[in-house]
């Protein structure tokens, strides 16, 4: 136990700075945890390995977990991770339960950052063996298994994964990238815009845009007049939250928990597939998921517990490989190569007192993350009662800053703001539907490089179902999943069929429904 | 039988129009879908709309288009003058600092329905220290390059 | 840990003093024609890769000298050549390695002649990790095996990530082979693949017999039990061999610079014709905007000639495994230009 001696006062105080900076960068549209290292990554010389670590990974886990609260109250994304929590976050928000939802990502996060670090303490090297036995094979497996909720996501299955593909072809504007294997030509797109779209556009800015500035967009249109949101907020003060909404939650959140940390440990595969893929499962698997995208905890376990358990997952091949699982552990390396520490396969049998005070300071992280998010909520919560005609303004221009930020200060990023803007707009009210095209955007880049790498080297389409054991349970896993939203489409049509006199609302997560369904 | 299906299963790629190869497959995939649309969805809404049951969207929708072109105009404008005013002063973030108070002053005007001297005193003093905290705080403190 | 206490305080003060400079720049007498906030945009869009390190580490010390506020940018090639592009004032930098004219010269989408289009400045400093590994059990023992295996008809896969640094080493083996064994260098497959991850992963599925790699990224791979899957074996450095005397002695993790430099020439021999040896450095050097004030190029010349002088920076880069390597603009932009000529013949030689 002789790491003890390397832990003072001021380790945890940089910790929990680092979890509060964190949670700011993430509640920011567009600033990620990401960003939030790369910016405090120089202070880290001054600072020393161990202490600098701790301020590091409590910006990561403060990063990864602020991106929900934009995500519940303003349904926009904080952080690409926190998606899935904008489809039942924000119907709870506006039927006046914010607070709720937020308590409720704040214990799923923790208890999600938890599991993770547990796995990561356990079974790192073992779990690095496993995960480089998923070839690019088993990899688009695990995409098009992570696509496969589209079907189930959309209230019409025929324009929810017409909306997906359409998501997938605008990921792949730009070009065929040399730093994942292709061969660096662009396509789909004229002469003109190469010198702004040679990268096509990034992750991001696409979000924001489309689920910021079209929201804006679409209350702009109907005079943006205050008062709504604000009344309803009011009628819950309590907030009505109690630990009871996990009955018979924890299932999902222990299963959700370990998604987040396996799709984190999965090189490249990185952090928006995570809450996808245990959304998805939570939809197939149980079966009270019919309220899923209209405002169910449920999902927000979900998506919350999945994308804290990243920062667990991801360290594991940081770790035990010397490979980042995701974009903000590649950041850390920098952090460690400085300090003329190598992370490879012997990093943790010859740094064992680096890598003690790394779990120390992950866990003790993610506690203070919880204890400043669960008693500060209260206070957050209030953005919606900030009157639209001050919050706009500042959305849009906090918006600004993420998307040039995020790349490192490119103007293009900005305007790509827009464009997604008006095509979010545009595409909600000719009635495609948002969240599937958003995922299908999230993850088209990825099935691309996956899929064609893996008959580039194998030569053959057979290969995706005789790979291995693993792409066979894959396959299972996706027919469930198809077969599942066929069954509940047929299941709701029948419902609906019943309540034929009665109009549906339409949620504001699935809004595009509003001219097929009724 | 079996070679058969394992020579039609097999694909070679070529590493040089491999750009082309997913989107090719992508694009079959859109045109199906579309046309299943099409035929399913789009047409009798189309009938609908002519029997006047239904209104294209957009086109034969009310809107508020004082505010919402006017929202589009502003947007437009903050960015494009964001670059321009930056260029004057190379990463400073002078330009961001400046172009944003005029636009959030502006859209906040655009958006306020009651014009009394209280809240038009907010709006000032918001589009002045909302730019003013996050341009000092992203940019200084953490030395974030704004336009 | 191998970084002794004295370089690390070394290393930390000298960030700080690069910060506090930073805040207080400002105030400082700009006499020099560089003037402004000044951004170095980087070829490479990773803040932790070696790019990244690189530039940052000589960025802070430029900033000192001359009392300029600096930031490095990570923008990524195709982003830094634009933002140089629009700039002639100065106050756009940029820092990149061999890619931005291998780019060019193996055809890749959005590279021009760096020699045509910008100003070539300083060069700065070497990373001399470029490596090409084996798994451990492999039949090939040395470059040597693997040049009489293609020689012979075998067919050897080479894990590489096209279109610059990494494909540079495979093209002039496979040129060595068109010299040595003519005829059979079509036996010597390029597997085109991304990251490291992606390259280690080709290695562990069995779809690459080679892999390209670096020192920092593979060295604790060479050191697991060969029954490891994940085992790996140096068999080529492509760094010249003086630049691998100028290493750290200790060598990097548990790896000696003894050891190392048996994977470099003359241990190991890449012919490129002619009795020449081929060899490769990755060098960092500064770009420029062609209309930018020549003024501009002086003053960093001479401030970086006088850190160098110094010669605290040296120290900092070696801690980091960089070999310190500082070239005025005019030397420099000579010298790249022949190197480029240099790998031109080759990638011509086996088209």
């Amino acid at each position: 136990m002789d790491f003890l001696f390397l832990l003072d006062i001021t380790f945890f105080l940089l910790a929990g700075l680092g979890a509060l900076i964190g949670i700011i960068f993430g509640a920011i549209p567009g600033m990620t945890a990401t960003m939030a290292v790369a910016v405090c990554l120089p202070l880290t010389y001054a600072l020393g390995l161990h202490h600098g670590l701790a301020l590091l990974l409590g910006l990561y886990v403060g990063g990864i977990s602020g991106g929900m609260v934009p995500a519940v109250l303003l349904n926009i994304p904080g952080t690409p991770s926190s998606i899935t929590t904008t489809f039942d976050g924000y119907p709870m928000a506006q039927k006046g339960e914010g607070e709720k939802a937020l308590k409720i990502c704040v214990v799923a996060s923790v208890v999600g950052g938890l599991i993770s670090a547990a796995v990561l303490f356990l079974f790192a090297p073992l779990l690095a063996d496993f995960s480089i036995k998923f070839s690019y094979v088993e990899k688009f497996l695990i995409i098009l298994l992570a696509l496969s909720v589209i079907a189930s996501l959309s209230s019409s299955m025929l324009i929810g994964i017409f909306s997906g593909v359409i998501g997938i072809w605008l990921s792949l504007i730009g070009d065929y990238s040399i730093s994942d294997g292709g061969n660096g030509k662009t396509r789909l797109m004229f002469d003109f815009m190469e010198p702004y779209l040679f990268e096509g556009f990034s992750l991001l800015p696409v979000l924001i845009g489309i689920f910021g500035i079209s929201t804006i967009l679409l209350e702009a249109e109907k005079g943006a007049k205050s008062g709504l949101v604000n009344e309803r907020i009011k009628i819950s003060r309590g907030g009505g939250f109690s630990l009871s909404v996990f009955n018979g939650r924890l299932t999902n959140l222990v299963r959700s928990s370990f998604i987040g940390t396996f799709v984190g440990m999965l090189p490249g595969v990185g952090g928006s597939a995570a809450s996808v893929l245990a959304y998805t499962q939570e939809k197939n698997l149980t079966r009270d998921s019919s309220q899923m995208g209209k405002g169910a905890p449920q999902g927000l376990i979900a998506s919350e517990s999945a994308n804290n358990a990243l920062t667990g997952g991801a360290l594991i091949p940081l770790l035990s490989l010397g490979i980042p699982g995701d974009s903000t552990t590649a950041v850390l390396i920098g952090a460690f190569t400085l300090q003329g520490i190598q992370v490879g396969p012997l990093f943790i049998p010859e740094n064992t007192e680096t890598w003690y005070v790394m779990m120390t300071a992950l866990v003790f992280a993610n506690i203070v993350m919880f204890f400043l998010m669960f008693y500060a909520i209260k206070y957050i919560a209030k953005v919606v009662m900030v009157p639209k005609h001050i919050l706009f303004p500042i959305i849009v221009m906090m918006c600004v800053v993420g998307a040039y930020a995020i790349n490192y200060g490119i103007m293009f990023d900005v305007w790509t703001l827009l464009i997604f803007g008006i095509l979010g707009y545009l595409v909600q009210k000719i009635g495609l539907e948002v969240a599937p095209l958003i995922i299908g955007f999230i993850l088209g880049s990825q099935a691309e490089i996956y899929f064609v790498k893996s008959l580039e080297s194998f030569g053959t389409y057979s290969i995706f179902f005789t790979r291995s054991p693993i792409a066979v349970v894959l396959w299972g896993l996706i027919v469930a999943s198809v077969m599942f939203a066929i069954v509940m489409g047929f299941k709701s049509r029948a419902r609906q069929k019943m309540e034929l006199t009665q109009v549906t609302g339409s949620t504001p997560t699935a809004s595009g429904k509003g001219h097929d369904t009724n | 039988m079996e070679s058969g299906l394992l020579s039609l299963l097999s694909i070679s790629i070529d590493f040089e129009t491999s750009h082309l190869f997913f989107p090719r497959i992508i694009h079959w995939i859109m045109a199906g879908l579309l046309a299943l649309i099409l035929v399913t969805k789009v047409a009798p809404f189309m009938v609908a709309v002519k029997r006047g049951e239904r209104t294209i969207p957009i086109v034969g929708e009310a809107r508020d288009n004082f505010r919402f072109f006017g929202t589009l105009v502003l947007i437009v404008a903050y960015f494009y003058f964001m670059a321009v005013v930056g260029d004057i002063f190379p990463y400073t973030g002078y330009g961001f600092l400046m172009v944003s108070m005029a636009f959030v002053l502006l859209m906040s005007l655009l958006y306020l329905h009651d014009w009394t001297k209280k809240a038009i005193t907010i709006v000032v003093v918001n589009a002045i220290v909302a730019p003013s905290l996050a341009w000092f705080v992203l940019a200084k403190l953490f030395t974030i390059t704004l336009p | 840990m191998i970084v002794s206490n004295k370089l690390m305080t070394s290393v930390g003060s000298a960030a700080l003093m690069a910060a506090l400079s930073i805040s207080s720049g400002v105030a400082m007498a700009q006499d020099g024609p560089l003037r402004g906030n000044i951004r170095v945009v980087i070829g490479s869009t990773s803040t932790g890769g070696d790019t990244y390190q690189n530039s940052s580490i000589v960025v802070d010390q430029l900033a000192e000298k001359l009392g300029l506020n600096m930031k490095v940018d990570a923008v990524g090639a195709s982003s830094a050549f634009r933002t140089l592009d629009r700039d002639s004032r100065g106050n756009t930098l940029m820092i990149f390695h061999d890619q931005s004219y291998l780019g060019y010269l193996y055809g890749v989408e959005g590279y021009d002649n760096i020699f045509e289009k910008y100003t070539v400045g300083p060069t700065i400093a070497i990373n001399p990790g470029n490596a090409y590994l084996v798994p451990k059990d492999s039949p090939y023992e040395t470059l040597d095996d693997i040049i009489a295996a293609v020689g012979s008809g075998e067919t050897v896969r080479v894990a590489i990530q096209p279109g610059g640094v990494s494909e540079i080493g495979f093209s002039a083996l496979k040129n060595a082979i068109a010299i040595e064994h003519p005829g059979q260098e079509d036996n010597l497959v390029a597997v085109n693949t991304g990251s490291q991850s992606d390259k280690n992963q080709q290695l562990f599925d069995g779809q690459a017999d080679v892999i390209n790699g670096s020192v920092q990224a593979n060295e604790q791979y060479t050191r697991l039990p060969e029954d490891d899957q994940k085992a790996m074996r140096f068999v080529w450095l492509t760094a010249r061999q003086d630049t691998i005397e100028q290493a750290p002695e200790e060598g990097l993790g548990q790896t000696t610079r003894e050891q190392l430099l048996e994977y470099v020439e003359p241990n190991v021999n890449v012919t490129m014709g002619n009795d020449e040896n081929f060899t490769f450095d990755k060098e960092f050097f500064f770009l420029y905007n062609k209309d930018m004030d020549p003024a501009i190029v002086e003053q960093i010349d001479e401030a970086l000639a006088e850190i160098y002088e110094e010669g605290e920076i040296q120290e900092i880069q070696k801690s980091a495994f960089f070999i310190p390597d500082f070239k005025p603009s005019d030397e420099a932009s000579t010298y790249l230009a022949d190197k480029m000529v240099r790998y031109e013949e080759i990638i011509n030689n086996i088209k």
